[in-house]
């Protein structure tokens, strides 16, 4: 009743829950357009994770994997025959492919061959990590598919959990649950680091310990986490905006939104926006004469940034408004080398990891 | 030529301390005498003297050949020595207009009339302030502007300018050069005291510099480099230590995020700011005045409050934070170190070391319950020790020492009490070389601790000398990003202007 009335009076004044504000890009997120000036970049419709499994760059992309060859062209590596959620590296040379429909294949390797599965419930992989002869696994949501993140978002559901599966005895057990779409997962000596894409944060589980949070307020949607080399890459797949801020706290638009409008067309963060005229336009963002300011609002944006060991943001990797490496799926690096995967624009970027680490 | 003003072996003791010994000092008939020194070097005693502020212990003050005994500003007034002083004199609840009316000879003055007055006055010299505006409502900057217009107005023929420019934008630092060269053209003598050095240089016939209460020398300003005055006041080159070469300079990494401020608002002056600060970096904020940048940053402390309707979000160490008073913000660890000092920072007529103790009071760092002289003195020792606070005990008023030691009591005011975010609005303003070269290695040293240090100035070398990350202020909000080692003053300039 408290809590209601408290609420009722934040909603009246803008403050609160209800201030519909958004965090700055400033300090290590400072605005930069350094993924759409890398000068290595290859095209891949549709790529969506990476993974180094013996010494080759595969990325997943729809119901395929490819490998990269070192002439920079994209390989036909594997064929899952359906739609690929996200892959994990095992070891040096295997690979675990999660598929949309919950179910995780094995290639290559000591486990070559098998398949696991988390949980009958689970089948909305959205990232993996193998560590110790474990599989981590992070399902986004108990009720809606990988792909259907935006009406995840639009429902403001906190359904997902994070799973660990012994890859010898395929026993899985739930080790975190009622998360707002984990979206990345990362595993240190000090626990296992999950990235909360609807919370906006990262928080750790300590193991035998109370959770705690690492980093809030990002700035954008956080996404799948990869080792670097003294730290951490964190892929935002999408910026927040104050606009979607303000539908997510509009309950009865929201709902009309979803039932009536298709949902190409929703006010939510997207991986790339601007390919239709129907898509819901803010003042900030309409052409002038043809150009897009960098720093107009926009739905989609490319983020990437550069953990410490602490994960405390260093630096970071970004196409802004006008970009063209949008929707940030996946981040690798190998070989003083960083590969971006961008699904929104279906591009990986490759960058020196000298450069693109800042003053990490 | 006689001199038109002459101290001749003036002395002043405080206490039996002497503040100026044994100086003479003459101004010539329309020129422009800058008198520069450290702070606590005893300029502004000297020319207090001259003002009649304080009396001489010894020594004469003549004006125009002739022996005069200047006892109070009021006869020095009228005999025509006017002083603008440093920290502005005006009556805060009186307007502009009433107040450049103030003490003259008419008893009563047509509140319309003086106010039209004033507006010519005013737009003779250039300076864009309504004359109907209530001081307490000018910014520091403005008040600066009609504490000249004043002394202009009372049509002085020694005018004494203590710090004028400190709290000026590059624009009206221009109109006030100006002003001084139609003031000197009338043939009216000014001495300048500024910590700027190279107005100085720009704007005077010949300078004068004092170290520890003495004459050092005197001479015709084209003799002068940059270099040598600073050796002539501190005795060594502090120039480079200063504003040294940006070049390779590293800058810290940012630790966790400490203070978020997402689309803050309040009334015109702060429009939808949004930034963040971290800890162990020091972020430098500059705007021009009126950029909304001190205002921001007394929301932040509590000192002002938001708007109400839809103010925006402010986020201390990831709780959301809505400060009312000062009090919650600094029992929170958020210190706000203000720029007017004299009229904000300490209590003038307490000592040292009750300013001190009263402020480890007030944060509820003190570690008695009760009052005990004992920790105030342990408190005060410590303090006065670690910042260098020149004074004859921790006893005397803070009222009495100089602006860089009363800066410096305002500093430990906000050390005692253990901040995790300390913001320094214009920590530097009205201090001297030496002392700024100290408030520099203490800020850096905050910032080497981990803590969260944010810097306001107007001044673009300490900004980029001091900062990891500057924030550039523009119509009341943040415009704009540079890391410390890549800004320069043109950009960032650019940045506050376009």
């Amino acid at each position: 009743m408290i809590a209601a009335f408290t609420r009722a009076i934040d909603n009246f004044l803008g403050r609160g829950d209800a201030a519909v504000t958004v965090p700055p890009l400033d300090g290590a997120l400072r605005p930069n357009r350094m993924l759409d000036d890398a000068k290595s970049r290859f095209a891949l419709e549709g790529v969506d994770d990476l993974a180094m499994v013996g010494g080759k760059l595969l990325a997943s992309a729809g119901s395929d994997i490819h490998a990269f060859d070192p002439k920079g062209r994209w390989k036909l590596h594997f064929v899952a025959g359906s739609p690929i959620a996200c892959i994990a590296a095992i070891g040096s040379d295997g690979l675990a492919v999660g598929l949309a429909s919950g179910d995780i294949l094995v290639t290559g390797g000591p486990f070559d061959g098998k398949s696991f599965h988390a949980d009958a419930q689970a089948k909305c992989l959205t990232a993996m990590v193998e560590s110790a002869g474990s599989l981590y696994v992070a399902n986004g949501s108990a009720t809606s598919a990988a792909g259907d993140w935006q009406r995840d978002l639009m429902e403001q559901n906190a359904s997902g959990s994070v799973w660990r599966i012994e890859l010898e005895s395929g026993n899985s057990a739930c080790i975190a649950d009622r998360l707002a779409w984990p979206a990345g997962l990362a595993v240190s000596e000090a626990g296992i680091t999950i990235s909360e894409a609807w919370g906006h944060r990262l928080l750790r589980l300590p193991s035998g310990g109370q959770a705690e949070i690492l980093y809030h307020d990002l700035p954008g949607y956080p996404g799948r986490l990869s080792p670097a080399a003294d730290g951490w890459w964190l892929s935002m797949f999408a910026p927040r905006s104050q606009l979607v801020e303000f539908v997510l706290r509009e309950t009865a638009y929201r709902q009309r939104m979803l039932e009536e409008v298709p949902q190409p067309f929703w006010v939510s963060p997207n991986l790339k926006s601007g390919k239709s005229f129907y898509e819901p336009l803010q003042g900030g963002g309409v052409k002038h004469l043809g150009v897009l300011k960098p720093w107009a609002p926009a739905m989609s944006a490319g983020f990437c940034v550069r953990l410490d060991s602490g994960f405390q943001p260093v630096a970071s990797l970004q196409s802004r408004a006008d970009g063209a490496t949008h929707g940030v799926t996946g981040v690798l690096e190998a070989d003083g080398q960083v590969y971006v995967a961008a699904r929104g624009d279906g591009v990986v970027v490759c960058l020196p990891a000298e450069i693109a680490g800042g003053e990490a | 030529m006689t001199p038109i003003l002459q101290l001749r072996n003036g002395t002043k003791l405080y206490r039996g301390v002497p503040a100026v010994k044994d100086v003479s000092f003459d101004l010539h008939r329309g020129e422009v005498h800058a008198l520069l020194g450290e702070n606590g070097a005893g300029k502004s005693t000297l020319t207090k003297m001259l003002a009649g502020v304080v009396n001489p212990t010894s020594g004469e003050v003549w004006l125009e050949g002739e022996k005069v005994v200047l006892p109070t500003p009021a006869e020095a007034l009228k005999k025509g020595i006017a002083m603008v002083y440093q920290e502005t004199s005006l009556v805060p609840s009186l307007t502009v207009a009433q107040n450049l009316y103030l003490m003259d000879d008419q008893s009563f003055h047509r509140l319309r009339g003086i106010y039209i007055a004033g507006q010519q006055f005013l737009q003779s010299l250039n300076f864009h302030v309504d004359p109907s505006a209530l001081v307490s409502a000018l910014g520091a900057g403005q008040k600066q502007m009609v504490e000249i217009a004043r002394a202009v107005h009372h049509n002085a023929k020694v005018i004494i300018f203590d710090e004028p420019t400190a709290t000026l934008t590059p624009e009206e630092k221009y109109q006030f050069f100006s002003l001084v060269e139609r003031l000197k053209k009338r043939g009216v003598s000014i001495i300048f005291i500024s910590h700027a050095l190279e107005e100085a240089l720009q704007i005077s016939d010949r300078i004068t510099i004092m170290r520890d209460g003495e004459h050092v020398v005197t001479d015709a300003t084209e003799s002068f480099n940059r270099d040598r005055i600073v050796q002539a006041m501190v005795g060594r080159s502090l120039t480079q230590e200063l504003y040294g070469s940006q070049e390779g300079r590293k800058v810290r990494r940012p630790l966790a995020k400490v203070l978020s401020v997402q689309n803050l608002s309040m009334g015109n002056v702060v429009r939808n700011t949004s930034f963040s600060v971290f800890a162990g970096q020091v972020t430098g904020v500059f705007g021009l005045i009126g950029s909304g940048r001190t205002e921001t940053a007394k929301v932040v402390s509590g000192v002002l409050k938001r708007d109400f309707f839809h103010g925006g979000n402010i986020t201390f160490k990831g709780r959301t934070v809505r400060y009312r008073v000062p009090r919650p913000a600094v029992l929170d660890g958020i210190i706000y170190v203000t720029e007017d000092r004299k009229a904000e920072g300490f209590f003038e007529t307490m000592s040292i070391a009750e300013n001190i103790y009263l402020s480890a009071v007030a944060g509820g760092r003190a570690e008695s319950r009760l009052i005990s002289m004992k920790e105030m003195r342990t408190l005060a020792k410590e303090w006065t020790d670690a910042l260098n606070v020149k004074a004859i005990n921790n006893d005397a008023s803070v009222i009495e020492l100089s602006g860089g030691n009363q800066q410096k009591v305002v500093v430990a005011k906000a050390l005692v009490q253990k901040p995790e975010l300390v913001i320094f609005d214009e920590p530097t303003r009205g201090v001297d070389v030496g002392a700024i070269s100290e408030i520099h290695q203490l800020i850096n040293r905050l910032a080497g601790e981990g803590i969260a240090v944010m810097v306001i100035s107007s001044y673009l070398p300490e900004i980029l000398h001091l900062s990891d990350r500057i924030l550039v202020c523009r119509q009341g909000r943040v415009v704009e990003e540079f890391s410390g080692n890549e800004a320069s003053e043109e950009t960032i300039m650019f940045a506050a202007v376009h």
